[in-house]
């Protein structure tokens, strides 16, 4: 994870912004469902988190977003399946896709499946529905017990899947469903600090909060949260926040702009070599770059 | 993490595997039945254990209603370190023959290997059985010394020594009192040279602390006898609890290489190992050894906490220590476990060893169950009372001494009043002073320990408000020259120790009888408050709880009234009821992290900037590893002006390695800012750009300290 992390920002970074800049116009479709507790302590905490993420889904006035949620006696299998018809005949190439789903789940040996009130729905049955959505990038956070076991099947292409087990076998109760809703509200959890929160940011800081939860609680780990594709995960904004989509406007700033990237990619550079420099060196020519940086950035907020 | 699966690798499917071997090997040997018992012996004194075993299984399948030949096989066990194999043997021989002396002796024994009260009663049983069994008069001599009661200890001996005349245990015990009470001895020299004799006199100056001592004699022990595996064991735990671990190490693998592989040796030497994970860190008073992957958090606290309690307790047993304190802490529950094994008592969070300490991280234990730094203060309080008395102090004193220690620091600190201890004070279970260190020791209940504890510390609590905290120094002085605690207490306290006990219990009463008459009323209320609040009937939960709550005020565990109370408030949106609901619990010493920081967080929304940042800073004596709470303690530090604290907390914050990097050092950036120290600003916001270039308040930062 160290390596592909220290890579990925040169790799991607020029295609981020482009894909930030790009959405402004792109619309994001959000289902999140809360299927069955069970029992009323469960049933009272799924519901609880499913209307948190819509709450913050919903705030902040962004209308590229349409959020919808099912929970409670609302969060049957056909609805789900009605809410994903809908989305795919909505949803265009250009649109991202998010699907939470936050409960109890299944696993058999051979087939997860996500509880619901009334019938359940089987991994493979949930990916033949998403498979009709045309939005371009996806996201399924399957925040269930035994969500590793549905990866295979909701394996595709542009779509990152991430569970809250490693595999169908972890079958106990989750608190990953806890520690994502605490991410998507947590401006710690924008590591790089540009007032997005990515889906890896997310995940990153729901991740490590889950370990740090069962080490304090000195409890053996029963959920090993997993993300199939970190650069993918890394380049899909979940949470935006601030100004920064703004794009630039005035011309006069534009080459400021440019000469702020450059220095962007200089850093980016820099650091990867890290490694393989003298210390002292390292930091004489990293606090030049950041103090450049600082004042190129000043000279466009002004 | 230690185990003892290597110590322990013989257990029944082992014995039951060879259930079909010993048909074969009946067969064979059907002729030399009669020899099978001396055989058995023979493997076992070669080190061929499973020989040994094997030899055993034959002879119990020949005989099956033979009980002597499986007290001998679990004798085997008990030997090779398996008392839960010994134990069903010495049960299933019971349960041939009820009246067998030799089992009754071997479960006696196991009791008083474990400090278990029972170890008499079996005695006294086996002696029944069988009168002349000198061992059982040896091994009670042995629990009454470990009791100090010198008198049964000598009259137990006595009887041993009327049946043997040679009997060595008896005879090192009666060694043992008068060189435990400072006195030439006539009976070491009647020990004739015979290691084993000098190992048990070795092990009751353990008992008492007086590890020098022990070592001395263990020594002598290996002298006489090099062979004793045991005893070349014992010294290098004792070498081990006073910080001489190369030499530990070297005698704790000697008895390993020689089939001695208890789980104390066999676990030491796993910690030993274990010490590369740690650093050292040394003052002029001071070693601090903490795991690396927690120093960077830990050290500031325990260093600054600990260079207090040398200033606080010279002033305070007017006493320079001679050497530097050293204090070991573990993260891992199991290494500390480690260092008190084989000793009486219950060594649950910290334990001192002259002026070692060993203890538990803070992260060795769930967040809001342990109080490091009431521990330390615990701990440190021992390192100079042994100190001061060169180790010759009563455990009772001592431990009341330390728990007295914890709740003068701060009121909120040291042990609550738990059920169990209101249950002894409700069956009037308490000692009297005279016996109050068998409670330590060999204690007939449960929770025996825990209550003593708690007794002595109030013991002390009564003495320094009677007779003034100077008088606690005093006893110091008076049991450092070796005085029994009966003596002490009349000269000192002018009073016969039964004048004390009525005193001291009526004193008790009266500063618990609410609680304890109350005790019934509050567990139904406790379970009506768990309804109530299931029922969402906010309005009773919060009279119903401030009502009974003043019957147990000190319960601040699970399943508190407070926090139902608070949580009640909350939901009819009454902060101002909350916030003074968990006051209250903070005040008496309520600690679990979630409920503190969810009272600072009321403070802080109430505009009560100080307040919340006490609670907070509560906190950090309780569970430190929290990036969370420095993040916003130190933020509160910052707004109310304490910028050099404010320091403090965004460093261990950083030290916490949080998912936040960046901020982590833009706070910490700021705090430097704040308190004036440019150039560290500098670095960190460097720190901060470095995990994000564009983080814009970290570069504006960077320009102001930057010239």
């Amino acid at each position: 994870m160290g390596c592909s992390l220290r890579i990925w920002p040169i790799l991607v970074a020029g295609t981020l912004g482009a894909l930030l800049a790009g959405q402004a116009f792109s619309a994001t479709y959000i289902l999140t469902v809360a299927g069955l507790g069970g029992e009323p302590d469960y049933e009272q905490r799924f519901t609880a988190l499913a209307t948190d993420i819509d709450k913050i889904m919903k705030t902040g006035g962004q209308t590229d977003r349409i959020v919808e949620t099912l929970k409670g006696p609302d969060a049957t299998r056909a609805k789900m399946e009605a809410a994903l018809n809908r989305i795919a005949g909505q949803a265009k190439p250009a649109d991202a896709f998010v699907l939470m789903m936050i409960g109890h789940g299944t696993f058999d040996g051979e087939e997860y499946k996500f509880n619901l009130p009334g019938p359940d729905i089987s991994a493979p049955e949930l990916a033949a529905l998403l498979n009709r959505i045309p939005a371009g990038r996806q996201l399924v956070v399957d925040m269930t017990s035994a969500s590793g076991g549905a990866t295979a099947a909701l394996k595709k292409d542009n779509r990152t899947i991430i569970t809250a087990t490693k595999s169908g076998t972890e079958k106990n109760a989750t608190v990953f469903a806890r520690f994502w809703v605490d991410a998507l509200r947590d401006p710690a959890a924008d590591t790089d600090k540009n007032e997005t929160i990515s889906a890896l940011e997310a995940f990153t800081y729901a991740d490590k909060k889950t370990a740090q939860f069962y080490t304090e609680q000195k409890h053996l780990a029963t959920e090993h949260p997993q993300v199939d594709d970190q650069q993918h995960a890394a380049a899909f904004p979940l949470l935006k926040f601030g100004a920064a989509t703004a794009a630039i406007t005035d011309p006069a700033k534009r080459e400021l702009a440019a000469k702020k990237d450059d220095i962007e990619g200089k850093i980016d550079a820099l650091k990867y070599q890290k490694d393989l420099m003298a210390p002292d060196e390292y930091k004489r020519q990293l606090t030049a770059l950041l103090i450049e940086l600082a004042r190129t950035q000043q000279e466009l907020d002004k | 993490m230690t185990t003892n699966i290597q110590v322990n690798r013989w257990d029944r499917r082992f014995r039951l595997s060879g259930v079909l071997s010993v048909a074969i090997l009946l067969a064979c040997c059907l002729s030399a039945s009669a020899q099978t018992l001396e055989r058995a012996k023979a493997l076992s004194k070669a080190h061929d254990y499973d020989g040994a075993n094997n030899a055993f299984k034959a002879l119990i399948a020949a005989n099956p209603r033979n009980a002597e030949d499986r007290v001998e096989w679990g004798n085997l066990f008990y030997e090779r370190f398996n008392p839960g194999e010994a134990q069903n043997l010495y049960t299933e021989a019971l349960g041939i023959d009820p009246k067998n002396a030799h089992a009754l002796l071997g479960l006696a024994q196991l009791a008083a290997d474990g400090y278990d009260g029972k170890a008499n009663e079996l005695a006294e049983q086996a002696l029944a059985s069988d009168p002349k069994l000198y061992q059982a008069h040896e091994l009670m001599a042995k629990v009454a010394l470990e009791d100090d009661n010198q008198q049964k200890a000598t009259e137990q001996a006595d009887a041993a020594l009327a049946i043997e005349p040679t009997a060595l245990t008896a005879i090192a015990v009666k060694a043992s009192i008068d060189l435990l009470a400072d006195k030439q001895s006539p009976w070491v020299a009647k020990i004739n040279n015979r290691g084993e004799g000098y190992a048990t006199v070795a092990h009751f100056y353990m008992i008492n602390r007086r590890y020098e001592e022990s070592i001395d004699y263990y020594r002598k022990a290996i002298a006489a006898t090099p062979d004793l595996w045991a005893a070349h064991s014992q010294l290098g735990l004792n070498l081990m609890r006073l910080g001489r671990e190369q030499e530990a190490l070297k005698e704790l693998s000697l008895a390993y290489d020689n089939h001695y592989r208890d789980a104390a040796t066999a676990n030491s030497l796993t910690l030993i190992d274990s010490y590369k994970k740690f650093d050292t860190f040394r003052t002029p008073t001071t070693i601090l050894k903490l795991n690396k992957k927690e120093e960077d958090i830990l050290r500031p606290y325990f260093q600054t906490e600990l260079d207090k309690i040398i200033a606080t307790y010279e002033k305070k047993y007017k006493y320079k220590l001679a050497g530097p304190v050293q204090v070991e802490v573990y993260p891992d529950h199991e290494d500390f476990a480690v260092r008190t094994m084989g000793m009486p008592g219950l060594g649950a969070l910290g334990v001192t060893f002259n002026s070692v300490i060993a203890m538990d991280s803070p992260s060795g234990r769930a967040p809001g169950s342990f109080h490091w730094a009431s521990t330390l203060w615990h701990e440190m309080s021992h390192v100079y009372v042994l100190n001061l008395t060169n180790d010759r102090v009563p455990r009772w004193f001592t431990e009341g001494l330390a728990v007295h220690e914890e709740t003068a620091v701060s009121p909120d600190w040291g042990d609550r009043l738990s059920p169990d201890i209101i249950n002894a004070i409700h069956e009037k279970k308490l000692l009297p002073v005279a016996d109050i260190d068998r409670g330590f020791v060999h204690p007939t209940y449960p929770s025996q320990v825990i209550v003593s504890y708690y007794e002595a510390g109030k013991i002390c609590d009564y003495i320094s408000q009677r007779w003034g905290e100077g008088k606690l120094l005093d006893m110091i002085h008076e049991f450092a020259k070796n005085r029994p605690t009966v003596d002490v207490i009349k000269e000192q306290l002018g009073m016969e120790p039964a004048a004390f006990d009525k005193d001291f219990m009526a004193m008790i009463d009266k500063e618990t009888a609410s609680t304890v008459a109350g005790f019934n009323e509050w567990t139904k209320g406790v379970r009506e408050l768990s309804q109530l609040t299931k029922d969402g009937k906010t309005d009773e939960v919060i009279a119903k709880g401030r009502a009974i709550e003043k019957l147990y005020p000190d319960y601040v565990e699970k399943a508190n009234v407070y926090e139902f109370v608070a949580d009640a408030c909350l939901k009819k949106n009454d902060k101002a009821c909350a916030m003074d609901e968990l006051g209250r619990y903070s005040k008496i010493g309520g600690r679990d992290p979630d409920t503190v920081k969810e009272y600072a967080k009321l403070l802080e929304d109430a505009g009560k900037f100080k307040e919340a940042a006490a609670a907070l800073e509560r906190l950090n004596y309780i569970y430190p590893l929290d990036a969370e709470l420095h993040e916003r303690l130190g933020g509160l530090l910052l707004k109310n002006g304490d910028t050099k604290d404010a320091v403090r907390e965004y460093q261990a914050l950083v030290a916490m390695h949080p998912i936040d990097v960046a901020g982590s050092h833009y706070d910490l950036a700021k705090a430097y800012q704040a308190n004036g120290q440019k150039d560290q600003a500098r670095e960190e916001a460097i720190s901060a750009l470095e995990a994000a270039p564009d983080y814009r308040p970290a570069q504006k930062l960077l320009l102001e300290v930057t010239n």
